[in-house]
């Protein structure tokens, strides 16, 4: 077991370290990549509070059968903007933007990341994007069409659309620099020593997700202004009384959509391989076998995104050729659960909460990915698209895998990021009641789905009213969960116990052979790598 | 400093744009909830008699404008509908009703019948559906008038047709109380429109995404497709360079101890 130092003399943590500025400036001015991490995590948090309202008041209109809180052409707003803060602002960004940027040059021995002043523009611009999609919610009503802006809908439709696709193309180019970012960093600034097969595992999904990044967000750029086109200018590129392709649309949609899915998962399966080492004391089962299929998943993810047109009108063959992809992209995901499960066999495990947290990813990721093969089936997708079905799936696997990570990350990565210790029981029954309450919510939605019950519905039979009540109770206790981590971990930020102890978890890479909190420059002198990752003693 | 000035107005244009109002479509759906078609519109059924469409509408009843001859989306769109009706447990021809209409004039009484017949042998409730389910042919006059009254709109392309897939649900008087758009339907929002007209009580479309029917000629279409193709390339190009430029220049010092 790595050996735990305590050392508090000689340094000032970042958190000291203002740079001679003061109040908010130390932060909003600062490009040290732990600073932005976290200005994107407190952004994010205020943006994921207003999502779960959003969520929440969807589920509670859909406690009873008929109107109880609000109209149909509210809920339509309401879960088209709360898909957009959720998938733009949250998700997107989500792992990479916070934890990426405060882990990522530690992880690999660098004192910062390679465009330190591109960093902090990248966040003015999610600002930005985010302050558009404010701007949406005002004025013509906010906008209905689903955060998929389909055609034609999208040029048709009176409410705000504009804003808010302007504000997912501005926070494209958020998501791009950042990519660019992280992938220069990697190249040029791994520590001596550091081979590519020496890095640690997160890094690896920054690197792969970098890459989906720079490629795959200019094409949902390029997408959303071919919409403007049509709304301002009535080019008529995807309307058929002039001449254009519907279909187009939802092909570079989902071109880049469903690569975007991946841009969320996998920095998540990268913070799952950090946490389930550390908790097993072994060292991770197949490393290599997890970065190709890291490469493998960013690679094929580019070739299913015709999965989400089965019932649009697409040929025969695409239909298959897409099916057939997604049943082969499904195979690196079930390698990398197969790799965690192996670390764990015969470790020697302490259920810590970042553990807690990880094992029930591995659980909910597993339901999130079966049920996206009943999906990627063509025949059983024809039963259940656009139902209950699909939205619970989703769930399972982006708020189920990038949530669940996230979480766990949190907990895993706190002590060294703020340098105080949260209350652990706290943090357990946090994630316990978070988890029986995510399964209550989204756990009848594949029940409704099958029998028939339809997403982006305000309304539904008495029939289908069990369930649903169930579901919303699900989702109270969700949030309960949600409201006792936040208050915990807020809390512990603040006034928690303060902890200098280098590896309080006993990791071995290098973000816990530093001081905690971490000082400006992460490394008085930039360390020499000679061992390979994930050793334990 | 300078781009960013200029990057304002661009914002506001995104913002204030007004979108294409609905009303000014060319092609697709209108929507004229609680609107009423016109009740003397004439029909010729499958007897070849002609008929008025309001003495045949005394129950919520979905009518669907296609025409048969259509290669496209029309068949799917009855597909659809057949399979719904399957699927659902009311009772065609007593709870509800389902009108389909030819909306090319040149049509006669045998292509009706010789459809109806093709979807009565692929469906369960064909007893049901014999009496349930008719299909009619109509003079150019009556179609312009019950297919804006619904606000379904299309246009002539030589021989065929560019049009969407909607199904439109009446209330036992005539009036419009739902749209459902696409090909395939739900037996749930089926039923929950059906039991909605019974009670006059309109609905809001729940599927935006209307789905057209039209033929498409990539070779006619080079400006989407330079678009795509052109920053297709520039993306791949810019990557490759980057990817080459990180792999083969020098990695400087940059970390100076």
């Amino acid at each position: 077991m790595s050996s735990s130092q305590t050392e508090n003399k000689g340094y000032k943590s970042y958190l000291e370290e203002d740079g001679g500025r003061k109040g908010i400036f130390k932060w909003i001015l600062s490009t040290d990549h732990k600073r932005i991490g976290l200005l994107y995590l407190y952004s994010m948090m205020g943006w994921f509070v207003i999502g779960v309202v959003l969520g929440l008041l969807m589920k509670l209109e859909l406690i009873a059968p008929g109107q109880t809180l609000m109209g149909a052409q509210a809920y339509n707003a309401t879960f088209t903007v709360h898909g957009v803060i959720m998938i733009f602002l949250i998700v997107i960004p989500g792992l990479p933007a916070v934890f990426g940027n405060f882990m990522l040059p530690i992880q690999i021995g660098a004192k910062d990341v390679f465009f330190p002043r591109l960093n902090l523009f990248s966040w003015y611009i999610y600002v930005l994007g985010g302050i558009l999609v404010i701007i949406s919610l005002f004025g013509n009503g906010a906008p209905d069409t689903g955060w998929t802006f389909y055609a034609p809908y999208s040029f048709k439709t009176g409410t705000n659309m504009l804003p808010a696709a302007l504000g997912a193309f501005v926070l494209g180019f958020s998501s791009i620099l950042t990519g660019l970012n992280f992938i220069v960093t990697i190249h040029r600034m791994r520590a001596p020593g550091m081979t590519w097969f020496k890095m640690p595992l997160f890094p690896w999904t920054l690197y792969g997700t970098g890459w989906i990044q720079l490629l795959a967000t200019p094409i949902v750029g390029i997408t959303l202004l071919m919409v403007a086109g049509e709304r301002i200018l009535g080019i008529g590129f995807f309307d058929p009384a002039k001449g254009g392709d519907p279909l187009l649309y939802q092909h570079l949609f989902w071109i880049y959509s469903h690569p975007a899915v991946y841009i969320m998962i996998l920095p998540a399966m990268g913070a799952i391989s950090e946490i389930i080492p550390t908790f097993t004391r072994k060292t991770i089962f197949g490393y290599k076998a997890i970065v190709f299929s890291t490469l493998a998943i960013a690679f094929v993810g580019y070739f299913v995104w015709g999965h989400h047109m089965y019932t649009s009108g697409m040929s025969g063959t695409a239909l298959w050729a897409f099916s057939l992809l997604t049943f082969i992209v499904a195979i690196p995901s079930a390698i990398k659960v197969f790799n965690w499960i192996s670390t764990m066999h015969q470790g020697s495990i302490s259920t810590e909460v970042p553990f807690l947290w990880a094992a029930s990813f591995i659980f909910v990721f597993m339901i999130g990915g079966l049920t996206g093969l009943v999906l990627g089936s063509l025949a059983t997708d024809v039963h259940v698209h656009d139902t209950a079905f699909v939205v619970a799936h989703f769930h399972f696997i982006v708020f189920g895998g990038v949530g669940f990570a996230f979480f766990g990350a949190m907990h895993y990565w706190f002590p060294k990021i703020f340098g105080r210790k949260y209350d652990s029981s706290w943090a357990r029954t946090g994630w316990i009641t978070f988890f029986i309450g995510f399964v209550t919510l989204y756990g009848p939605m594949f029940y409704l789905g099958i029998k028939g019950m339809p997403r982006r519905y305000f309304d539904y039979l008495e029939e289908f009213h069990g369930p649903n009540i169930i579901s919303t109770f699900g989702a109270l206790v969700m949030i309960a969960g949600f409201l006792i981590i936040l208050v915990n971990l807020v809390k512990s930020a603040r006034h928690g116990e303060r902890t200098t102890e280098m590896n309080p978890w006993g990791g071995t890479n290098l973000e816990w052979q530093i001081p905690t909190p971490p000082p400006l420059e992460n490394f008085d002198e930039i360390p020499v790598i000679e061992k390979a990752t994930y050793k334990f003693d | 400093m300078k781009k960013i000035l200029l990057s304002i107005p661009v914002v506001f244009l995104f913002i204030v744009a007004p979108a294409q109002t609905e009303s000014d479509i060319e092609i697709g759906v209108v929507e004229r909830l609680n609107e009423y078609i016109p009740l003397d519109a004439m029909l010729v059924d499958e007897n070849g008699d002609t008929v008025i469409i309001g003495d045949l509408i005394d129950k919520p009843t979905i009518l669907n404008f296609v025409y048969y001859r259509c290669p496209g989306i029309c068949s799917p769109l009855m597909d659809g509908l057949a399979d719904v009706m399957d699927a659902t447990d009311l009772v065609l021809g007593e709870d509800y009703q389902a009108l389909t209409i030819s909306f090319d004039p040149r049509e006669a009484t045998f292509l009706a019948v010789r459809k109806k017949n093709n979807y009565l042998n692929l469906m369960e409730k064909k007893e049901q559906a014999e009496k349930g389910w008719q299909f009619f042919t109509s003079d150019s006059a009556s179609i312009v008038r019950l297919t804006e009254a619904a606000g379904f709109r299309y246009k002539a392309t030589g021989n065929d047709f560019i049009h969407s897939a909607t199904l439109i649900i009446l209330d036992p008087k005539g009036k419009i109380t739902r749209y459902m758009n696409g090909i395939y339907f739900l037996p749930f929002e089926m039923k929950m429109s059906i039991v909605e007209a019974a009670e006059g009580k309109a609905g809001p479309t729940i599927n935006r995404v209307l789905q057209y029917c039209y033929s498409y000629d990539p070779e006619g279409q080079k400006y989407v497709l330079n678009i795509t193709k052109v920053s297709a390339t520039l993306i791949l190009f810019f990557a490759v360079v980057l990817l080459t430029v990180l792999l083969i220049v020098r990695k400087r010092k940059t970390n100076k101890s």
